[in-house]
């Protein structure tokens, strides 16, 4: 595992991600305390820590769903400004997957995945869906292309959400907490999705409180807590000896 | 194989046995004594107030004062000798409503039923005006325009080059919108006819639908304002909202004839009924706006984000996720406020606009119908009914179709 670290940490490689000194104000209180995170491509970093760390105010300043009144945030060579132009191009380029999943109700399966490549990225739509049907088989579920996601279960509308980020063709994707509103036998299909994801090269940033899945699959975890970065090790490391107090006082509460 | 019973065969309903509909009888009217008792009463009820109007209907009532202005009633004043014109707007609007309507579903024996009872009643209403023959002619005319555009709906159908052809269906409609209000008021050819010979119906009808018609984009524009996150915009939306539904509706349509010959500059003179018109449609835009704001407000928040984060700028998300959704979820309060902007227009007869209620008043005037006034204001009441009651299937039929997603 450490040997992965060093592999995807290639210092000649431009990060994808670099995010410096983030601060970020709820009225008076202080959600992120100076996170500073950088991200290799190709790098799969866990983010873990206790509720209310700051784990999905994070990764939302990074696509911009959220302000940050400090700091400097960098997607791939393009700094994330305030201008809606910009933060729409950084956007494209950065898939986001739901707790909620946050499928369009009113639309099939097959229009939510070509709604955003047809109308955002102006592909024709027969393309566009040839490219759905490609994901959703990728994904597994090529059979509900016509339903509407109210008639899927919890599993499948996860999976049709991963399906619609990937058809923009992102060179990120961010996950807060994909697996923690389904039903225990549903979590498996999700998880595999997203190892298989993490095997075809893809950045990941996942905010996850999936023990096993963070062990096997990231190559970085980093835990949160009270708005700051606490320790940052290989899973190896994090979970057989964490260095900090914190991390094991997390631990040992996560794994009972 | 056994021949199936001819009834079966026909597919025929089969009718309820005595002993199944008594079974009925006693479980839903006659299951406890109190339950006998309101059924008897309401039993009364009906036969005494049923009867009653049955009684005054048939011996009663002189029909004349209707039959003899039914045209007055449906056109009010406009010139007789121009009346093809709306027999044309008329057929113009069956053949547009058969076609869409084709060219969406295909012809059922369902609807069989529904074409004979609007077939039955424009005969009797042509053989009632009693002015001549034309009447039923048109009336033939019409219904063969709506046998042709059904068919030709089908045909089109069946063409590969349609679904490219389809999304122009709306064009379609507002060119046909524009030939319709060409046809009119004259002009570019046609005899000119002044706005104050629209009246009866043909303005109620015109009236509504334009108010309607304009009330609702105005409406999404505000309810979007109210929600806006610039600050000015959404003062204004939120300062002209609860103005205006501070305000009777017939204060704004006195303010609407005064006020806008004031405000505007005098090279331009809208016409009473345009005034009319953008007084409603003023009144009406506030409080869809408020029903639209409903509806934006029961979308969870993750709507947004996950458009958002797929890239769409703010008018795309508005336009293909937040108001397709929003506006489904108050499909009924918005038909609800229509029905009420139909029923409103009765006040302009107050600002001098002649239209439904108004053209009743004066028939009632005329020194040989004195005291008519039963039977014109029942007229009157099904007429209004009949517009309403078909909004309400309208809503209802939309609200449907969108139930399974
Ligand atoms: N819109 C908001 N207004 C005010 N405070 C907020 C808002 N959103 C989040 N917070 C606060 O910010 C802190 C961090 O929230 P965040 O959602 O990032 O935590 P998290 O680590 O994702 O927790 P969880 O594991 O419960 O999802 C919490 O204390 C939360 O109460
Ligand atoms: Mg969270």
């Amino acid at each position: 595992m450490t040997d992965l670290l060093e592999a995807t940490s290639d210092p000649t490689l431009p990060p994808m991600i670099t995010a410096h000194n983030i601060q970020k104000w709820y009225g008076s209180f202080q959600v992120l305390k100076g996170v500073d995170l950088e991200v290799s491509p190709q790098e799969v970093v866990v983010l873990m820590g206790p509720s209310g760390s700051g784990k999905s105010t994070l990764i939302r300043t990074l696509n911009g769903l959220e302000t940050h009144e400090q700091g400097r945030i960098v997607i791939d060579g393009v700094e994330l400004t305030q201008n809606p132009k910009h933060l729409e191009a950084v956007r494209r380029e950065v898939g986001m997957v739901f707790q909620q999943f946050n499928l369009f109700p009113h639309l099939t399966v097959l229009q939510n995945i070509t709604l955003a490549p047809i109308w955002v990225k102006r592909l024709p739509k027969l393309a566009a869906q040839e490219k759905a049907l490609q994901l959703l088989e990728r994904v597994g579920i090529l059979e509900q292309a016509q339903k509407y996601p109210g008639q899927l279960s919890g599993g499948q509308q996860q999976r049709v959400a991963i399906a619609r980020a990937l058809a923009m063709e992102p060179k990120i994707m961010l996950f807060d907490e994909p697996t923690s509103a389904l039903d225990p036998e549903m979590i498996k299909e999700v998880l595999d999705v997203m190892r298989s994801l993490a095997e075809s090269g893809m950045t990941m940033i996942i905010v996850t409180h999936e023990v096993g899945f963070a062990r096997e699959v990231a190559h970085r975890i980093l835990l949160m807590d009270g708005g700051q970065v606490v320790e940052q090790a290989t899973p190896e490391e994090f979970f057989t000896n964490p260095k900090e107090e914190r991390s094991r006082q997390f631990l040992a509460q996560i794994l009972g | 194989m056994e021949p199936l019973p001819l009834k079966q065969k026909l597919n025929l309903p089969s009718l309820p046995s005595l002993r199944a509909t008594w079974q009925w009888l006693r479980q839903n009217l006659l299951s406890t004594w109190y339950n006998i008792l309101l059924t008897i009463f309401c039993l009364w009820v009906i036969v005494w107030v049923g009867g009653g109007l049955t009684h005054w209907a048939i011996a009663l009532a002189q029909w004349q004062v209707v039959t003899d202005n039914l045209r007055l009633i449906l056109v009010g004043r406009y010139p007789v000798e121009q009346l093809w014109r709306l027999w044309l707007v008329l057929g113009l609007m069956v053949g547009v409503k058969t076609f869409s309507w084709g060219t969406l579903q295909s012809w059922q024996r369902k609807h069989l039923l529904r074409v004979a009872l609007v077939g039955v009643g424009a005969i009797l209403l042509a053989l009632v005006s009693q002015a001549d023959g034309t009447s039923l002619g048109w009336v033939g005319a019409i219904a063969l325009v709506a046998l042709g555009s059904s068919s030709l709906a089908t045909w089109c159908r069946q063409q590969a080059l349609w679904p490219r052809l389809q999304p122009w269906l709306p064009l379609g409609w507002l060119v046909s919108a524009g030939l319709i209000l060409w046809l009119i008021s004259g002009g570019a050819g046609l005899t000119p006819v002044s706005t104050t010979f629209w009246n009866g119906l043909l303005l109620t009808v015109l009236v509504a639908t334009l108010s309607i018609v304009l009330s609702f984009p105005l409406g999404v524009l505000l309810a979007l304002g109210r929600r806006s996150s610039l600050p000015i915009l959404r003062g204004l939306s939120i300062g002209y909202i609860e103005l205006v539904r501070g305000l009777p509706l017939i204060g704004i349509l006195f303010m609407a004839q005064v006020m806008f010959p004031l405000l505007l500059p005098p090279q331009i003179t809208l016409d009473a009924l345009a005034r009319a018109i953008a007084g409603l449609t003023l009144f009406s835009a506030a409080y869809l706006a408020e029903t639209v704001r409903g509806g934006l407000q029961s979308l969870p928040t993750g709507q947004w984000e996950a458009a958002k984060a797929l890239g769409f700028s703010t008018p795309l998300t508005l336009g293909l996720i937040i108001l397709p959704q929003a506006l489904r979820a108050v499909i009924p309060a918005i038909v609800g406020q229509f029905i009420g902007l139909f029923k409103d227009t009765a006040l302009l007869s107050i600002v001098g606009l002649v239209e439904l209620t108004g053209i009743a008043r004066s028939i009632t005037a005329q020194p040989e119908y004195l005291g008519r006034y039963a039977e014109v204001y029942l007229v009157l009441g099904l007429i209004y009914w009949v517009f309403c009651y078909g909004m309400s299937l309208a809503s209802r039929r939309l609200e449907h179709r969108f139930s399974d997603r």
